[in-house]
């Protein structure tokens, strides 16, 4: 058992890898477009496992909020919009509520046994090389997202504000697109 | 220790399955989910060569094409609502109205 979740923990990468593979050739191949959203969510969820693999924690994190929590909600939201009006949700959705109890508990005890000895550890066995002046005061190789915040805020903060802009007018942009005629 | 080929395999991969589904799907909303596709496997190559190199520089600029995503997701969604309002259909292939 102990060798089993050693030799899972080691291949996180690939597993993770296959399996967004899978989620993606799922997503192209389904037919109606609520199993598409549902593929894609499982796709970049295990996307955001190979970025943990690859030792990119927040990113990781930051691609769940940011595409289950957010992208995910609004292409579910547009396909209920869209799609669902002419179809009944019992026709969409099948009740198998008992399957999906066991393969959540199962996953979550494969992670609990890989991560049990490693999340109290070092971020990272490779840290992220910083110049001397930013990586003052920090422990790089347990400190991956501190680094990458350092690097952010002074290399890349032009690009950064940049982006603040561009969401913004993206935000008008779509309340302006999407309003109807009469206000 | 990952090594980076792999990495780069899975990122073409996907990468190849969004072109896929860019060029075969007529539904604009799934058009738009291979686009989030492709910008995912960018995102993987970014951080597998920061990793590569030691570099903080690939996770910052990963970050900043997420936030790219989003916005792109936003006002992609709000075409195709419009689209929908005024067509009634997210088909591509009835969408036409410039065609000659």
């Amino acid at each position: 058992m102990e060798q089993l979740l050693l030799t899972i923990g080691r291949n996180m990468f690939a597993i993770f890898g296959v399996m967004a593979l899978a989620g993606a050739a799922l997503m192209v191949a389904s037919r109606s477009a609520i199993h598409s959203v549902l593929a894609f969510l499982f796709a970049m969820l295990c996307v955001a496992g190979c970025f943990l693999a690859l030792e990119a924690e927040f990113l990781g994190m930051a691609q769940i909020l940011v595409y289950a929590g957010g992208i995910v909600v609004l292409f579910l939201f547009v396909v209920m919009l869209v799609e669902m009006s002419r179809k009944k949700e019992s026709e969409v959705f099948q009740q198998q509520s008992r399957y999906a109890v066991v393969a959540v508990l199962v996953g979550a005890a494969v992670f609990a046994g890989v991560f049990r000895k490693t999340i109290f550890g070092l971020a990272s066995t490779q840290p992220l090389v910083l110049r001397p002046e930013l990586a003052q005061g920090l422990d790089v190789a347990r400190q991956n997202a501190q680094a990458v915040s350092r690097s952010l805020f002074a290399d890349y903060l032009l690009p950064f504000e940049i982006l603040s802009v561009i969401l913004l007018v993206a935000l008008v942009g779509a309340v302006i697109l999407a309003k109807t005629e009469r206000v | 220790m990952v090594s980076l080929n792999a990495v780069l395999l899975v990122s073409f991969l996907l990468f190849s399955i969004g072109i896929v589904g860019v060029l075969i799907r007529r539904n604009a909303l799934v058009i738009l989910m291979c686009v989030e596709l492709m910008l995912n496997a960018a995102n993987l190559n970014f951080i597998a060569f920061a990793r590569h190199s030691g570099s903080a520089s690939g996770q910052a600029f990963a970050l900043l094409v997420m936030g790219f995503a989003a916005a792109e997701v936003a006002v992609g969604l709000a075409l195709v609502v419009a689209l929908y309002r005024k067509r009634d259909t997210v088909q591509v292939d009835d969408i036409n109205l410039l065609k000659g």
